[in-house]
């Protein structure tokens, strides 16, 4: 064996392993990049003024202004039941976001983030009285007032609020469609592809 | 005005929707019966209308079934030559000529629709909770003629809440989104079902854009030209246009308790179509 065929071979061995060796290292950078984002889009989705208002029960007030800012909230206004937490099977469905190593070459290392659909979080909003129907969407193209008049009649409501409001009330509670879950989720789909390591 | 957009879109869904109904579910019945003389202050002095138990009648002559629907032509003898309209909308017969009298009992026979369709304006709180609505039960026979111009239920309500254009492609092309929503009043749980599951199904069907002028019915009601046929409609009406593009649909029904708070005995469920169209709105 020549010396050149010797160093060929050892150089051969050493770019080899470059991707193993790396492998674990880029990872553990991407993870933390990756963790990072991931809190940022947790935090912002909580700090939402729609997830707010929806967090704060049925004592909110309308701050995302889907109902003109005015009397009542979306709490009450989509007809949740006292104590029902619409946001945590939300936050569960974004808690999902994960990545994975896709493929280790001389040159590159490529992650696949996976990020769920907004379709996910619909399947997991249903309306309560509609269940095939999502409030979340619903946020998004229009929530009519039917589960609050429905709340509203019940003589024990359901959200404990005693609904007071005549039909005056309503005319001010029209709901006022705003952007949610869809741009969110796609506004993070970009931050992701575009992570900085 | 003339006709925009919004009217063109509309007006093509509900007749894709009703011939979907119609031709999935055979959502019809023919029935024989007697119309009754009836008074329409609406109408000329010189124009008697005589109405059936039941509103509305399918005018749609491409329907085929295990029962084909009668599309009434001729009453007693009497069609469109002897001065008869029929408004197949209000279930009934207008006279202008002079073929019957007040008196005189005028029987035949007309498919009627398991559910009138109408399209509307109004919230769902106002078509669920008002409970304004006459019913007009398909089971019963009823001896009584129906007044016309009210909505009555069995009934679907087709509301088109919001459109939006999202930019596609270079050169200008939108893409168009809309959100079109039906309310169903359904006299049962079988019918109900059997309307969702219909419309649970059509996720990514084509609607074929049928323009304003296209539209086949006349003023009173009557079809243009004596007779309609959806499928030779959107064939003559192909190509003119992309057609519309059902992106997503979902189906839900109002829960048992809710239902409890809502009119009557009548099922209450809903379908949420988004629809799609590609087009170059500015040009």
């Amino acid at each position: 064996m020549s010396n050149y065929e010797y160093y060929t071979e050892i150089q051969t061995t050493l770019e080899n392993q470059i991707p193993n060796i790396a492998k674990e290292q880029v990872r553990k950078i991407f993870r933390a990049a990756f963790q990072k984002k991931k809190n940022q889009m947790i935090s912002e989705f909580l700090n939402h003024p729609v997830t707010k208002e929806i967090e704060m029960g049925i004592n909110a007030k309308n701050i995302s202004g889907t109902l003109g800012g005015g009397s009542g909230n979306l709490f009450s206004f989509i007809g949740f039941e006292e104590g029902y937490d619409p946001i945590g099977p939300i936050e569960e469905v974004l808690l999902r976001t994960d990545f994975k190593l896709i493929k280790v070459t001389k040159r590159e290392i490529e992650f696949s983030v996976i990020l769920p659909e907004p379709r996910d979080v619909f399947a997991v909003t249903p309306m309560p009285w509609a269940s095939g129907r999502s409030w979340a969407k619903g946020i998004e193209t229009g929530i009519s007032g039917l589960g609050y008049y429905l709340l509203k009649s019940t003589k024990n409501s359901r959200s404990g609020l005693g609904i007071q409001s005549t039909r005056k009330v309503r005319k001010k509670s029209r709901f006022k469609n705003t952007q949610y879950i869809t741009a969110f989720i796609r506004k993070y789909e970009k931050e992701f592809s575009n992570l900085e390591l | 005005m003339k006709p925009q957009y919004q009217h063109k879109v509309i007006t093509s869904f509900l007749l894709w929707f009703d011939n979907h109904l119609l031709k999935k579910g055979e959502a019809y019945s023919n029935k024989t019966g007697t119309l009754h003389y009836f008074d329409d202050s609406r109408l000329p002095d010189s124009y008697k209308t005589y109405s059936s138990p039941y509103k509305q009648w399918v005018t749609d002559s491409s329907i085929v079934g295990s029962e084909n629907p009668i599309i009434p032509t001729q009453f007693m003898g009497s069609g469109r030559n002897d001065g008869i309209i029929f408004d197949f909308e209000n279930g009934r017969i207008i006279e202008t000529g002079g073929s019957f009298d007040t008196q005189e009992t005028i029987t035949g026979t007309f498919a009627v629709k398991d559910f009138n369709i109408y399209l509307t304006n109004e919230t769902e709180e106002d078509l669920i909770l008002e409970n304004k609505f006459v019913q007009n039960s398909r089971y019963n026979d009823s001896e009584n003629g129906i007044k016309p111009y009210d909505q009555v239920v069995p009934a679907i309500f087709i509301n088109s809440e919001t459109i939006q254009n999202v930019p596609f492609a270079f050169g200008g092309e939108d893409e168009t989104r809309m959100s079109i929503k039906a309310v169903v009043l359904a006299e049962d749980s079988y019918s109900l079902d059997g309307v969702l599951s219909i419309f649970a199904d059509s996720r990514h069907e084509n609607v074929n854009i049928i323009p304003f002028s296209g539209h086949p019915a006349t003023e009173y009601g009557d079809i243009k030209n004596g007779s309609y046929n959806y499928t030779d409609l959107i064939n003559t009406h192909k190509g003119s246009e992309v057609p519309l593009y059902i992106e997503d649909v979902v189906v839900s029904k109002l829960s048992d308790k809710a239902q409890k708070q809502s009119i009557g005995d009548l099922k209450v469920g809903f379908i949420d179509f988004d629809v799609y169209q590609h087009r170059f709105p500015r040009l």
